[in-house]
């Protein structure tokens, strides 16, 4: 894409404020060339120029400053400061060139701090790792038509996965101030346009007062749950002329939205519900969205004593506490209430689905079996894409925050809670208990088949991994696709420990999200470790760039069994349906001849590489190496040879 | 992301743990095939790519069954790969013999499976 840009067409707009030099010598007249060349042979045909035409070519015109004290990019600077976002992730771009060059000079590139990306898939999906760990937005700015195009993947995760992210797009509205060539093919009428299926809220701001007041609207939107990425369209004429008035602008006040509880009765109902059920289940997706939430939902299953089944859109739930049912999902079908709070997809965790060739879908819940549903999700949803998922019944559905709205609902369980059903309650805990327990030996147990077999088993490569990073204060932030090997074997007791996944299941999530995440795990000192299939880490290899030019340490686990599998065994299926064998499936799924040395992709990025480990026995000192190179502030990757699944 | 899917696995499970019952006769069903060569036919026909090279299970659509030791006997063990229940593809005797399932038997039969996770300091911490 250009970089580069033509504004002499644009300069005279420029006639209002803050401009010196040239323009202010522009009554002055023309010099006279002193050393106009004498008439010669050639004079009749060719004279020279006049002192008329001289100053014409040699001076700039009237009105044409060269130099201005302010800029509506200063401005725009000040309300991101004001909003304390952090970080700027950007792929530089003409369009926002105003915005750059303040966030630099005028802001000192602090607050935000700009966080160089050579995609911008990487720069959004750097913000979904982001937020979910610290809790808040970056934001992220790139060619208002070209770039957002890129960064429209991301964005969709980004939506899908309930995340804020503040996206900047450049553009050039007035088309009287278009340069030639590139700045038209990027500018456009409605950029938006592009995400508006997949952001809560847009806008392009004709004013800098405009801009104030969208960019603090457009934040606290994005912070309200449901949450959700938002665009703004950055007008260049807006960053770069000067202020007239800069006193007259306003700042607007940013006042976060208190979440929305449930309301009290229903609340109470559902109290009621749960404290009569013989084996009530809570199910959760994307319910914790601070620090605070998995305490709220250890105290609610504490209160009840009553299965958990984590869906891990988020941390919210101990790994290891014996309420933790996550690894025994057929409880679904003994429950006789389920409370599913902030669930992204009800009807999938709820029912039978078989992949034949009729397909066919039935309940996994017993007949009667009442369900109670808590979440703000459906309060924001948009129709062309299916994100929202399959209608299921509900016979409770509460409108109100999972996390804002559990408090309440654990205090009315325990004042219904009457002796006798709390020593119900403590029978029906000791025997979940037991079976988490012998859940976590089960897996112990399956976790030792191949162990010392080569490609390496999953299970081994988590375990080695956790066996050095367990005395740390990590955060795992990324996994593979269907690699639960750690819920089943770590012990995850943090807020900060697991933040889930895509969103969108779009590939090339796993790695520039992580190193967001890890972004935001390094003010806290926090040790990062993350999963990620082959195939994901291709779609988005320069985030390791960034990673090492920002000195973003993360430890990167490449779970490398050389094919989109989940892809190849798709393709097994239908091969099979046909009776036509699958000895083919290797075609278009596989990532081989040539394999791809991962540890040198990373050097050349400039992180630490170890790999491929095909032995198993030499992942424990590669693990050890990377962990070094972490330790001393940047990223490094192990890449894994494993087997598929 | 959802960790994992309900399926109706349960009838797999139920269907292993009802077959430790017949040990003896599984005994003979794996003495009938051939492990060396149900191992290559396991690899040739990417049974592997869902169970593991070890037999050590993994995921499909829903959790792919450990397939080490199997304590199914060989008549549900075929049966399953002839009209398999869940998600699993079929495989008819123009891919897969009744031999080669015999085969493929023996030797998910022999396969170690698994240890006392004891024996291994790091999965205990």
């Amino acid at each position: 894409m250009s970089k580069g840009r033509n504004g002499s067409s644009r300069r005279n707009f420029l006639k209002n404020a803050g401009l010196v030099g040239a323009a202010a010598a522009s009554a002055v007249t023309p010099p006279v060339a002193a050393d106009a060349a004498p008439a010669g042979p050639l004079s009749k045909k060719a004279l020279p120029p006049g002192p008329r035409q001289i100053a014409a070519e040699t001076m700039a015109p009237a009105n044409d400053p060269v130099n201005q004290t302010s800029s509506g990019g200063d401005f725009m600077v000040d309300v991101l400061k004001t909003l304390d976002i952090d970080y700027l992730t950007i792929n530089c771009a003409s369009s926002y060139r105003g915005l750059h060059e303040a966030v630099v000079n005028h802001g000192g590139n602090t607050k935000p701090e700009i966080i160089t990306c050579v995609h911008e898939d990487i720069a959004v999906h750097m913000g979904q790792g982001y937020a979910k760990i610290e809790g808040k937005p970056l934001a992220m700015a790139c060619h208002g038509v070209v770039g957002l195009q890129h960064a429209t993947m991301a964005m969709y995760n980004a939506w899908c996965d309930r995340v804020p992210v503040l996206v900047f797009g450049g553009n050039i509205m007035e088309a009287d101030k278009r340069a030639p060539g590139a700045e038209w093919l990027h500018a456009g009428v409605d950029i938006g346009q592009i995400v508006r299926e997949f952001t809560k809220w847009d806008d392009q701001p004709a004013s800098l007062q405009h801009f104030g007041e969208s960019v603090v609207r457009a934040y606290k939107i994005a912070c309200t749950p449901p949450m959700g990425p938002v665009f703004i369209a950055l007008d260049g004429e807006l960053q770069e002329n000067p202020i007239a008035n800069r006193k007259a602008l306003r700042i607007p006040k940013f006042e976060p939205v208190i979440p929305p509880q449930g309301d009290a009765g229903a609340l109470a109902e559902a109290a009621k519900l749960l404290v009569n059920a013989q084996n009530p289940v809570i199910i959760c997706d994307r319910m914790a969205r601070t620090p605070a939430g998995m305490g709220h939902l250890v105290a609610l299953a504490e209160a009840l004593q009553c299965a958990v089944i984590d869906n891990a859109g988020r941390m919210n739930f101990p790994s290891r506490h014996p309420l933790n049912q996550s690894f025994r999902r057929a409880i679904i079908g003994q429950a006789d209430v389920i409370l599913a709070i902030e669930m992204n997809d009800l009807w999938g965790a709820l029912s039978h689905f078989h992949d034949r060739i009729v397909r066919t879908s039935g309940p996994a819940t017993k007949p009667g079996a009442k369900i109670i549903t808590l979440g703000v999700r459906d309060l924001y949803l948009k129709a062309n894409y299916q994100d929202f998922g399959r209608w299921h019944d509900v016979d409770l559905d509460i409108a109100g925050d999972g996390e804002a709205s559990l408090p309440a609902l654990t205090e009315a369980v325990l004042k219904l809670t009457s002796s006798d059903r709390k020593s119900a309650f403590a029978e029906r805990g000791r025997k979940l208990a037991a079976a988490h327990q012998a859940m976590v030996e089960r897996s112990k147990v399956d976790a030792t088949i191949g162990w010392d077999s080569s490609p390496i088993t999953t299970a081994r490569m988590c375990a080695e991994v956790y066996n050095q990073i367990k005395d740390e204060d990590w955060s795992l932030v990324g996994t593979a696709i269907r690699l639960s090997w750690m819920h089943r074997l770590w012990d995850f007791k943090k807020p900060y420990q697991w933040n889930g996944g895509s969103g969108g299941a779009g590939v090339g999530y796993n790695l520039p999200a992580s190193i967001g995440a890890a972004l935001a795990n390094k003010k806290h000192g926090r040790f990062t470790v993350a999963f990620g299939g082959d195939g994901d880490f291709m779609f988005n290899p320069g985030a390791l760039w960034t990673a090492a030019h920002h000195n973003i340490p993360i430890l990167y686990i490449v779970h490398n069994n050389r094919a989109y599998h989940q892809e190849y065994m798709y393709l097994a299926a239908m091969a099979a349906r046909h009776g036509r064998g699958v000895d083919k499936m290797d075609i278009g799924t596989t990532i081989k001849d040539p394999n791809i040395d991962y540890a040198t992709v990373a050097r050349g990025m400039g992180a630490h590489g170890e790999g491929p480990i095909t032995d198993p026995k030499d992942l424990a000192p590669a693990l050890t190496r990377a962990i070094a190179a972490v330790k001393a502030g940047g990223p490094a990757v192990v890449d894994v040879v494993t087997d598929p699944r | 992301m959802r960790i994992l899917r309900v399926t109706a696995a349960a009838a797999w499970f139920a269907a292993a743990t009802l077959g430790a019952v017949c040990s003896a006769a599984q005994a003979e069903d794996a003495a009938a095939g051939d492990a060396a060569h149900g191992k290559v036919v396991f690899l040739k026909e990417q049974c592997f790519t869902c169970h593991g090279r070890s037999g050590q299970g993994g995921a499909y659509n829903g959790p792919a069954p450990i397939l080490a030791q199997t304590a199914l006997p060989l008549e549900a063990f075929r049966a399953q790969v002839r009209n398999p229940v869940n998600d699993m593809p079929a495989y008819s005797d123009a891919v897969l013999s009744d031999k080669d399932i015999a085969d493929i038997y023996a030797f998910v039969k022999s396969l170690p499976g698994s240890r006392s996770p004891k024996d291994i300091p790091i999965l205990n911490n």
